[in-house]
């Protein structure tokens, strides 16, 4: 119990386009069975840390649904808890979290309460697993007042929607650039610090003092040369999911051997909330390749290089490929989707097809659905 | 002073010794079916659907799964402050500290427990039965009846009527007459062995038959009330229900669960069913796989074929095996171009390479004709079959099982391999 976990789960982004309508980016469904703050806190638990509390702002409910129970990571717990802070109106404060630094600002209370020595933070919308024990350790080693996890991407990923960093031999980070015009480096910030509490606090009580609100600007980039912020690399799966574009091939990385090992079969887990779903049913005349399928789920037609989510039910000769399709999903017969991500619920009609041509296409068809 | 209306009593306890090596390791009602549920998930939902929140859990028989599998009940929304699931093993106490003898000694042991909520009603269930019941709507009829017991009855067909209990009722559902597995049966109404009883009828009737060898409801207990003159009643019940007592019919009811719309439907929304998910992935399904008429389990792969099957969680089929006609338990892996029949492999086995399982001519077992018979191959929980050896049908096989134990390469069918606790 030597750290609190804070998940900043408050955010939208215009890139998420209209999936991000009906939920919260951390609420955003994973790999068929999770959702996507299950692998913070999924990593927090297994870090051992008793004590998490989840910033929310944006379409909160859909994430608090989510969390409707604090014991499917284990932190039903007297020491500590899960807790949900939307933001609130007090007599000091009338605002909605301006950023995240406000965020934990408008909650300095619940940190100033905590006993334990160190605050990991984290963002609600990384996939990954992280044993935070060994950053902490790393954090301690390096007498850092600040560690910033990063991360060299390949070259095909296009990092200037990421937080850049630069750090010299030692691995301080000498240079903090948000979202730039160029890429002045491949390394990014994976929005995972470790920062010793009251340290944290007295950064965001002086920052809330000036008026500023954002973690990254206000502070990481702000005290650079002031306050030794250090890098700590992992080299393990990690991905963003706060674009449509790599929500999508995230979701696909789950059909490659090695990371579904990774994830699914190796120790730790990842746990999520578990909804009461029989087993995925194959009916005569389906044809499966290459898939994810996921419980509760109804196959009758020909399914290729795609996630079903749980609860789908796929038509006779239909034909899905390259697609997600997300929780509830119901396909009439004779459908063909390609390229396509439908949305959670809806219903596509008998005999329509949706190819999704220029990249990926968000499908939202809330039609009627006419079950026995 | 804490008061409930209905609580529940759950036996468990049985090892249900007709299902061979699958019950060698656990009780009964903690043998997996349909893919990712125990047989006790479907008496515990049914309670929880029913409104019923207090359920002791009876268990005497290899009691680890179980007790593993129900934990403080959450699965079930039985974790509670007052009441929830309690699992009651045979204890020890000063005087004579006995197992429990019979399904009614069990229960007897255990009055301490039930006098703690004060119950106007006690419902005895069984733990090895496949059905969907509202016990609410079985109470109603007990209360409208006024009745001392109610039991819970189903019509069978008249020819099959003389392998039952039966009841003989008149014309208001009064219960006239009792006969047990009778050679000319008066009515067609068998007992499903789920009972309904007035607190205080059942705990006159418990205390009193106190000194009974093996006390049970069906022999001892139903009689006796019958014969004071209290008023059993019976209650039809006309949904689906089935007891899974014989490997025969455990394999039927998971096979007509992959039926397009099975009579009794997993997939509805109101009455669910509730399980423990150890594992939540979601499954994979490779380019080199063929699936067909099958239920297939959480963060199972599948690179072979698999047709007509139930297969659990966490399985793995590897590439071109193929499995057809069985059932395949968590956890367990089927190696590259191994084939498999009409069988039912436990959780946790390992099968190796290039086996053929369930093939072969059909010729009764010779240890336990009764038991291994419908032509199936029972593989036991953790059992190692090596690679490029054949197993016929109506056999066993359990344990590390080494090439040499299939002399030419073969278990024939009829034969039992029966290696558990032999350590090598």
């Amino acid at each position: 119990m030597r750290a609190v976990g804070i998940v900043l789960a408050g955010g939208n982004s215009y890139r998420m386009r209209e999936l991000s309508n009906k939920r919260a980016i951390a609420a955003m469904p994973i790999a068929g069975s999770y959702r996507s703050i299950d692998f913070a806190l999924s990593s927090l638990a297994n870090s051992h840390i008793q004590k998490a509390a989840v910033l929310t702002q944006y379409n909160s409910r859909s994430l608090n649904e989510h969390l409707s129970s604090s014991k499917w990571w284990d932190f039903g717990r007297k020491q500590g808890g899960l807790f949900i802070f939307p933001p609130m109106q007090t007599p000091e404060n009338s605002f909605w979290y301006r950023g995240t630094a406000d965020a934990i600002c408008q909650n300095l209370s619940w940190l100033k309460d905590c006993h334990e020595p160190y605050v990991i933070i984290c963002s609600g919308d990384g996939i990954y697993k992280l044993d935070f024990n060994k950053i902490l350790e790393y954090h301690i080693d390096k007498k850092a007042d600040i560690t910033v996890v990063v991360r060299d991407m390949p070259d095909e990923v296009d990092v200037t929607r990421f937080g850049l960093v630069k750090m010299d031999e030692d691995n301080r980070i000498v240079q903090f650039e948000e979202k730039p015009m160029a890429a002045m480096s491949r390394t990014v910030s994976c929005g995972i610090y470790v920062v010793r509490r009251r340290q944290l606090i007295e950064l965001i009580e002086k920052a809330g003092e000036e008026g500023r609100f954002d973690f990254v600007r206000d502070i990481l980039i702000r005290y650079r040369d002031v306050k030794k912020i250090y890098g700590y690399k992992m080299d393990s799966y990690w991905s963003n999911i706060a674009s449509v574009e790599s929500y999508y091939q995230t979701n696909m990385d789950f059909l490659k051997p090695e990371i579904r090992n990774y994830f699914f079969r190796e120790y730790p887990n990842v746990y999520t909330k578990v909804d009461d779903l029989p087993p995925a049913k194959y009916n005569p005349g389906c044809e499966v390749k290459n898939s994810l399928i996921s419980s509760g789920s109804i196959i009758n037609g020909k399914v290729e290089d795609s996630i079903i989510f749980k609860n789908v039910f796929i038509g006779e000769k239909c034909t899905v490929k390259n697609s997600i399709l997300l929780n509830g999903v119901y396909l009439g017969d004779n459908v063909y989707l390609e390229n396509c991500i439908v949305e959670s619920d809806n219903t596509i009609r008998p005999n329509t097809s949706h190819v999704g041509k220029n990249g990926v296409e968000i499908v939202i068809e809330t039609g009627d659905r006419y079950t026995l | 002073m804490v008061k409930k209306e209905l609580i529940a009593m759950l036996l468990a306890g049985g090892q249900g010794s007709r299902l061979g090596v699958l019950t060698e390791k656990v009780a009964k009602p903690a043998v997996a079916f349909g893919g990712k549920y125990r047989i006790i998930d479907f008496p515990l939902s049914n309670c929880i659907n029913s409104g019923i929140d207090t359920v002791g859990v009876l268990t005497q028989y290899q009691p680890l799964r179980l007790n593993t599998h129900i934990g403080i009940g959450i699965p079930w929304d039985l974790d509670r402050n007052v009441g929830g699931v309690t699992v009651l093993p045979p204890y020890e106490k000063t005087g004579n500290t006995s197992w429990y003898t019979g399904t009614a000694n069990a229960i007897y042991q255990n009055l301490a427990y039930m006098e703690n909520y004060n119950p106007d009603y006690v419902l005895i269930l069984s733990g090895d039965h496949i059905y969907k019941m509202d016990y609410e709507v079985m109470l109603d009829y007990h209360k409208a009846h006024n009745a001392d017991v109610s039991i819970a009855v189903m019509p069978v067909p008249q020819q099959e009527a003389s392998r039952f209990g039966i009841v003989v009722t008149d014309g208001s559902g009064k219960i006239t007459e009792f006969q047990e597995k009778p050679e000319n049966p008066k009515s067609n109404l068998a007992s499903m062995g789920i009972y309904i009883f007035n607190w205080k009828s059942l705990k006159e009737a418990l205390k009193a038959l106190a000194e009974q060898p093996n006390c049970d409801f069906g022999k001892h207990v139903i009689p006796y009330c019958f014969d004071k003159g209290e008023k059993l009643v019976a209650y039809e019940f006309n949904g689906y229900w089935k007891d899974v007592g014989t490997l025969g019919s455990y394999w039927q009811a998971n096979m007509e669960l992959i039926d397009i719309i099975p009579e009794f439907n997993l997939y509805e929304e109101f009455w669910k069913i509730y399980t423990k998910n150890e594992i939540i992935p979601p499954q994979y399904i490779a380019s080199t796989a063929r699936i067909n008429r099958s239920l297939i389990g959480d963060g199972t792969e599948v690179y072979g074929t698999v047709e007509n099957s139930i297969i659990g969680s966490g399985v793995v089929i590897k590439e071109g095996a193929v499995v057809r006609d069985s059932i395949i338990m968590q956890g367990t892996v089927i190696g590259r171009n191994s084939v498999v029949e009409r069988s039912i492999i436990a959780e946790d086995a390992a099968v190796g390479e290039n086996d053929q399982i369930g093939i072969g001519e059909e010729r009764p077992n010779k240890e336990k004709p009764n038991i291994y018979a419908y032509g199936l191959a029972v593989i036991g929980e953790n059992t190692i079959i090596p690679d490029g050896v054949r197993i016929g049908k109506n056999t066993a096989v359990t344990g590390e099982t080494v090439p040499e134990d299939y002399p030419y390469g073969a278990l024939e069918s009829g034969e039992t391999l029966d290696k558990a606790g032999v350590v090598s």
